[in-house]
């Protein structure tokens, strides 16, 4: 089982949203589509569900082309960002539509709803209607929905945006052994870089409906392909150097090191956070951060220091990365 | 506060009393209703009622022809209205929007000028003295505000519930028959007493379609009652047959008033 999009493009008027994309997700892979809102990353979504069609390249399901099926055939299952139950089905009605549509005996659809819902431990609501269910339930009934559909790919439009932070700790590691353990290939859109590190195999970084980079999250961390990599992957994010030359240098949060010597900095902010503290210093190269652990004690005179293997260079006019073997 | 308690008692005044007129008359004498202040018999009586109801053909008839035009013709205009809107929601803006203002012209349009034309279509097509062909031209008149108010109810619909059956599998006549048509219901309703409401209280094409005094439809039969006679008007007899003929649309009012009042805001804010 697999996905892949060849050169996918997508226009509206004359604006492409998406240009030249092409992306492979494996058997039992999860790609995060991950980047602002705007970058086309939910477009792309669509453009697999086949509720658009794209005006280039081809997209291919088991290595099928698939860009001119319906969604009505694609066998897809796709949990959306609202969960788009139907308000006026109760929840075992919700996950028995599809089943009875497809023409599945009605014994059978009732194993396999029971099945569903003993899956998200949801059992006991399966009378209740969409309006009486919590926000963390009713994202449960939108899974088990997209599980019955027996997918060949699995579309995760930012499944968990409208649930609370604790709630979605909880739900992802079962989100992922529930979903990867089917063998299909996963694709996750989100804008929450924490969530796509925790979530995907591999991540791919959309800007402007181009594609910037695309690696484990491993990869993208250590080796940032372009400024707006750099800055979007990893929180508290890159401290970023001024213009050199037409080089820009930046570092993360984690590599600054105090020292006793190297550049004088002024603590202008601090941050608890438990396990570690963030640094808000004040350096003639600008405003820096610094993370450091909650028990490290902090000088009475800043200076910072740093390893220069740590450093990323980027060229100021196109951004990309720039690696210091070539430089 | 106190104001607005003047302007409502003025306003139910002013809307009901016609009503209660109407309904105190049918329970008076004729004598009561003619000299009402120099009658020396009795004032009070249901022969009114008794005359309407025992009459050739009864007022029963002139009601269930009525109910069933008013039935058929709202049947009609949903089966056309419902996939007529939902293809309209689903037009592009320029489109839509042209669509939308020659339904209003249409919706606007007074009817009563296409009268004589319809008579001569009734001829032509032999649909005279027939309920159910009286059906078409109620339906069509009532299509174009149902299509308006149902296509805003497509419209309101969160585009995501459609997408979600259509990956489920839901073609789209049966995304229409389990999801799109159960959501759209309140709407639905509201529309449906609105057809109801215009064939049940139409004259002018159901007087000149229908001449068979067993098809008559109600209006038409209670407009004869009050022309039944050369020397006096029976004005006890024509005003029960008026009470008796809003009873039927009291009793719907009264089930589906909230939907009423959204219908008709709705077509109003969102057309």
């Amino acid at each position: 089982m697999s996905l892949t999009l060849e050169n996918i493009g997508r226009r509206i008027n004359k604006n492409w949203i998406i240009k030249g994309l092409n992306l492979h997700v494996a058997k039992g892979e999860c790609l995060a589509l991950l980047g602002p809102s705007g970058c086309g990353k939910s477009s792309t979504l669509r453009l697999i569900a086949g509720l658009d069609k794209p005006d280039e390249g081809t997209i291919k399901i088991n290595h099928k082309d698939v860009t001119n099926i319906s969604p009505v055939n694609r066998r897809i299952g796709m949990v959306f960002q609202s969960y788009a139950l139907y308000p006026h089905l109760n929840v075992a009605d919700n996950l028995s539509l599809g089943l009875r549509i497809r023409g599945v005996p009605v014994s059978e659809q009732k194993k396999r709803v029971n099945n569903a819902l003993g899956l998200m431990q949801i059992e006991s609501l399966f009378k209740r209607f969409p309006s009486e269910l919590s926000g963390g339930q009713r994202q449960r009934v939108a899974l088990a929905r997209a599980i019955l559909r027996d997918p060949k790919v699995y579309l995760l439009d930012e499944p968990m945006s409208n649930l609370d932070a604790q709630l979605r700790e909880e739900l992802r590691p079962e989100l992922r052994n529930l979903i990867l353990k089917g063998g299909q290939p996963v694709v996750y859109v989100t804008h929450d870089q924490h969530e796509a590190m925790a979530m995907a195999n591999r991540i791919a970084v959309l800007k402007n409906g181009r594609l910037e980079q695309i690696g484990t999250p491993e990869n993208l961390y250590a080796k940032p392909s372009s400024i707006f990599v750099a800055s979007f992957i990893g929180r508290p994010q890159m401290n970023i150097f001024p213009d050199k030359s037409g080089l820009i240098k930046a570092i993360r949060p984690e590599d600054l090191k105090f020292s006793n010597n190297g550049l004088k900095c002024n603590l202008v902010h601090k941050e608890w956070l438990g396990s570690s503290q963030l640094l808000l210093l004040d350096s003639q190269n600008g405003l820096l951060r610094l993370l450091c652990g909650s028990e490290e004690s902090i000088p009475e005179e800043i200076y910072i220091n740093w390893s220069s293997e740590k450093e990323h260079y980027f060229d100021s006019n196109t951004g990309k990365r720039i690696d210091k073997s070539r430089q | 506060m106190k104001h607005k308690i003047i302007w409502v008692l003025l306003l139910v005044i002013w809307s009901l009393s016609p009503l209660s007129w109407q309904l105190y008359t049918s329970f008076c004498t004729q004598e009561a209703i003619t000299h009402p202040l120099t009658n020396p018999g009795p004032h009070w009586t249901l022969n009114n009622y008794r005359q309407v109801l025992t009459a050739s053909p009864p007022l029963w008839d002139y009601l269930f022809n009525s109910l069933l035009l008013g039935l058929t013709t709202t049947l009609l205009t949903l089966v056309f209205a419902i996939p007529a809107s939902y293809a309209l929601s689903k037009l592009k803006p320029l489109l839509a929007r042209t669509t939308k203002i020659i339904l209003i012209s249409a919706a606007l349009f007074p009817y009563v000028l296409l009268f004589l034309a319809l008579l001569e279509f009734a001829r032509n097509f032999n649909l005279g003295n027939n309920l159910f062909a009286l059906s078409i031209p109620y339906s069509a008149l009532s299509m174009p505000l149902a299509i308006l108010l149902i296509t805003s109810a497509f419209k309101d619909l969160p585009k995501d519930l459609e997408e979600a059956a259509r990956i489920e599998g839901l073609g789209i006549w049966q995304r229409l028959r389990w999801v799109l048509i159960p959501l759209i219901a309140p709407a639905t309703a509201s529309t449906s007493i609105l057809i109801f409401l215009f064939s049940w209280n139409e004259y002018p094409i159901a007087l000149t379609w229908i001449s068979k005094p067993e098809l008559l439809t109600l209006p038409v039969a209670i407009a004869r009652i009050a022309g039944s006679s050369i020397y006096s008007v029976p004005y006890g007899a024509y005003a029960a047959a008026t009470v008796l003929g809003s009873i039927p649309l009291l009793i719907m009012v009264l089930i589906f008033q909230k939907q009423i009042i959204s219908g008709l805001t709705k077509g109003a804010v969102k057309g």
